[in-house]
């Protein structure tokens, strides 16, 4: 049988990455669903760039400011012993600014498309903004929060150029799905390749049919 | 290689004035692209055994040709590491990464793994070992300071981008077994380049190139036709 290590190593960065973004991306995309202004604007920007560059960029430019040889990455190495370069550490930030837009962007389409009506009722009988978040907005918008987390994961999942760049290939450590399949191929191991490769097929799919599935009953409930 | 053609290159268009690009990829990448029809006409690895590859799976016109052979050296672009030729040195902890090329895939890397295997070192390191998946990533490693200290071609460290970084010592060539980078011909030249392919291809093992090799740290191969 082939070794299924770095598959769990796959899940466990797709599985870290989504809470930390979850966490990270509810506060900023209610920010940024509200009234807009020029700085929100260049935010937005700023978090859609992940979609729209080379994972080879994010990658590189990680390599370049975590390197401890460099004054950011000696910083951390000094202050915190922490090397984020070649680490799962380093993995798991790449992640979270990779897939940031995924998580942001359907949370934020979602809490956009709200009647106003919503969030003033709240308001008025006397809710802070937070309990207004968490007690009525975001319940309301349970389908985008269920495809910003179920694409944020898939996404994660299938992250390779970032991993290639930064990661050192470590069993255990960075070594993930995705680049042992790339490795195994280039060692014409076309048989294990083939296994990864329906192993991660599989996973995306049942993760996307979840999604479909469960976002189909909840439409016919709310009818 | 990759500082290596671009001079073999411009040597070459000094006397025959002809387009030649120059596509730059890890070998066993290379070698899966041209085993589904990569549009290449001649194909210089840095080792022997995926032009042999290809060989076997009838994708060359003659076999595989020995060019040059390879040279491994140990490079840090830290300050603080002092280098010296008794490899022991990897084990102390001021060194917490060792950049490696792939070993299943560079002989660069496979080589580096010998050495260490060698001097009973491997095992005492293997957490500290970082892998590129080719030797450029592997240098690049090293150039930035993303891994304290690694093992890459002597032909690296001498070009022009990388010889003012860091500072290198030169293996005992007795210590690993010898790298040797062999090209081969490609049954694509057959399609539309087959002269001009051929030329250029007899040209990388011709006398004049020999002095190119060693400027970039390649012991050229020998004269004789067998190897």
């Amino acid at each position: 049988m082939i070794d299924l290590s770095p598959i769990w190593l796959t899940l466990k960065l797709s599985f870290f990455t989504t809470i930390i973004l979850f966490i990270l991306s509810i506060p900023l995309a209610s920010w940024l669903s509200r009234r807009k202004n020029i700085f929100k604007t260049i935010i937005e920007v700023i978090v859609t760039m992940p979609v729209v560059l080379p994972p080879t960029v994010i990658g590189f430019y990680m390599l370049v400011a975590f390197s401890p040889g460099n004054a950011f990455g000696a910083w951390l190495e000094h202050v915190f012993n922490l090397r984020l370069v070649f680490s799962f550490g380093g993995l798991l930030v790449a992640s979270v600014i990779y897939s940031l837009p995924f998580m942001v962007h359907p949370i934020q389409s979602g809490l956009s498309s709200l009647s106003p009506g919503l969030k003033e009722a709240s308001y008025s009988l006397g809710k802070t903004k937070w309990q207004t978040l968490t007690k009525v907005l975001l319940p309301n918008i349970k389908s985008s929060l269920l495809t910003a987390v179920v694409l944020t994961f898939a996404h994660t999942v299938g992250e390779f150029g970032v991993v290639l760049m930064i990661g050192g290939n470590i069993p255990g450590k960075t070594r993930t799905a995705s680049i042992t399949l790339y490795d195994e191929v280039e060692v014409f191991n076309y048989h294990s390749a083939n296994v990864y490769a329906l192993i991660l097929i599989a996973l995306s799919f049942v993760i996307l049919f979840t999604l479909y599935f469960i976002n189909r009953k909840m439409q016919v409930r709310y009818l | 290689m990759q500082y290596t053609i671009k001079a073999l290159i411009t040597e070459y268009q000094k006397v025959h004035a002809i387009k030649i690009d120059a596509v730059l990829g890890a070998s066993g990448n290379l070698t899966q692209q041209i085993m589904q029809g990569a549009p290449y006409d001649i194909f210089i690895s840095a080792d022997t055994s995926f032009p042999q590859k290809l060989s076997e799976r009838g994708f060359t016109i003659e076999v595989p040709k020995i060019y040059a052979q390879g040279e491994l050296v140990l490079w840090t672009t830290r300050y603080d590491i002092n280098l010296s030729q008794n490899l022991q040195l990897l084990l102390s902890n001021n060194i917490k990464s060792i950049a490696i090329a792939n070993p299943s895939t560079a002989p660069y890397g496979s080589a580096a793994q010998f050495i260490l295997k060698k001097y009973n070192l491997y095992e005492k390191v293997a957490s500290k070992l970082v892998t590129g998946e080719s030797i450029t990533q592997t240098s690049q490693f090293i150039a930035t300071g993303a891994a304290d200290i690694g093992f890459t071609a002597k032909s690296i460290v001498l070009s022009d981008a990388m010889k003012r970084k860091g500072k290198w010592i030169e293996l005992n060539m007795h210590d690993y077994p010898p790298i040797r980078q062999a090209a081969v011909l490609l049954k694509y030249s057959q399609k539309n380049n087959y002269n001009e392919a051929k030329a250029f291809y007899d040209f990388l093992f011709s006398a004049k190139v020999k002095e190119i090799y060693k400027m970039f740290g390649y012991t050229p191969a020998p004269s004789k036709k067998e190897e």
